[in-house]
């Protein structure tokens, strides 16, 4: 496998590109993003107007993502590298440059991130958070519906314990639109646009590598 | 403005918590704009300095 990513790696640096995301990453976003916009628009467009029957396509999207959510996280522990994705000292220490900067301070220049920056990193946090506090609930949630595998069974909580369930599965619903909203608006943004074609085509250009990443701490050349 | 829905015991008890309330969810829409427009804004400001620099 090492061998195999290696010689990827040699045809790419020839041909000026550096793999960011391999094919079956990118297949696992996009599987995620529908499911995510199924599962949002079967929630709130009932609540703001548009009546359909939406309870099917809800759970089966919810049991969906949360298989997806279970592959990904088998996937990042052991196959993908997992520190890449976690916050450390060196992003703390670059987004407090780059804010002081930007109020107008004249400190050292924040240095180049890895493979993701810190801003990228909080917001996977954030929507790791979210989403599997939405399928944890979710998942409780099903005992309350009848499905051709199972029989409801409300009873095994209490009704305010299901009631904090709904809360918790509600509130993070509705921060998952503002969570949406941003990621669209960064992958929109023609500064970003190499990342955004990464996760179409999976390759940044050798250029891109070189003006936007740390060598150090993302070995795009070594994978 | 609710944080919370409840609904009413037909045993006449206290009201019993069901959910979110859904009255939030414009804000949270609006906290996603009010975020993006800042760093359109912001990232408009920076990159105006950079360049007379």
């Amino acid at each position: 496998m090492t061998v195999l990513h290696a010689n990827m790696s040699v045809a790419e640096s020839a041909s000026g590109r550096v793999r960011r995301h391999l094919l079956v990453d990118r297949i696992y976003h996009w599987l995620m993003a529908a499911c995510v916009l199924t599962l949002l628009a079967t929630a709130f467009l009932p609540i703001i107007g548009y009546k359909f029957e939406w309870l099917g396509l809800h759970w089966t999207t919810g049991v969906a993502l949360s298989a997806l959510v279970l592959i990904h996280i088998v996937r990042a522990v052991i196959w993908q590298d997992f520190w890449a994705m976690m916050i450390d000292g060196a992003d703390i220490r670059n987004g407090w440059r780059r804010v002081a900067r930007a109020l107008g301070g004249k400190g050292a220049e924040p240095a180049l991130p890895g493979k993701y920056n810190g801003l990228q990193k909080l917001y996977h946090a954030g929507i790791a958070v979210l989403v599997l506090s939405i399928v944890i609930t979710g998942l409780l949630m099903l005992l309350k519906i009848d499905t051709p595998l199972w029989r409801r069974n409300p009873y095994v909580l209490a009704d305010y314990q299901w009631g904090w369930i709904y809360v918790v599965h509600g509130f993070a619903a509705m921060a998952l639109i503002t969570m949406v909203m941003v990621h669209i608006y960064f992958a929109l943004r023609p500064d970003e646009w190499r990342l955004t074609r990464s996760m179409f085509r999976g390759w940044i250009t050798r250029r891109e590598y070189e003006e936007h990443h740390d060598k150090t701490r993302w070995a795009a050349d070594a994978r | 403005m609710q944080l919370f829905r409840y609904s009413t015991s037909i045993y006449g008890g206290s009201d019993v918590l069901i959910g979110a309330s859904w009255d939030l969810l414009k804000w949270f829409a609006v906290a996603g704009a009010v975020i993006i427009v800042l760093h359109a804004v912001l990232k408009a400001l920076t990159s105006r300095r950079v360049d007379r620099a």
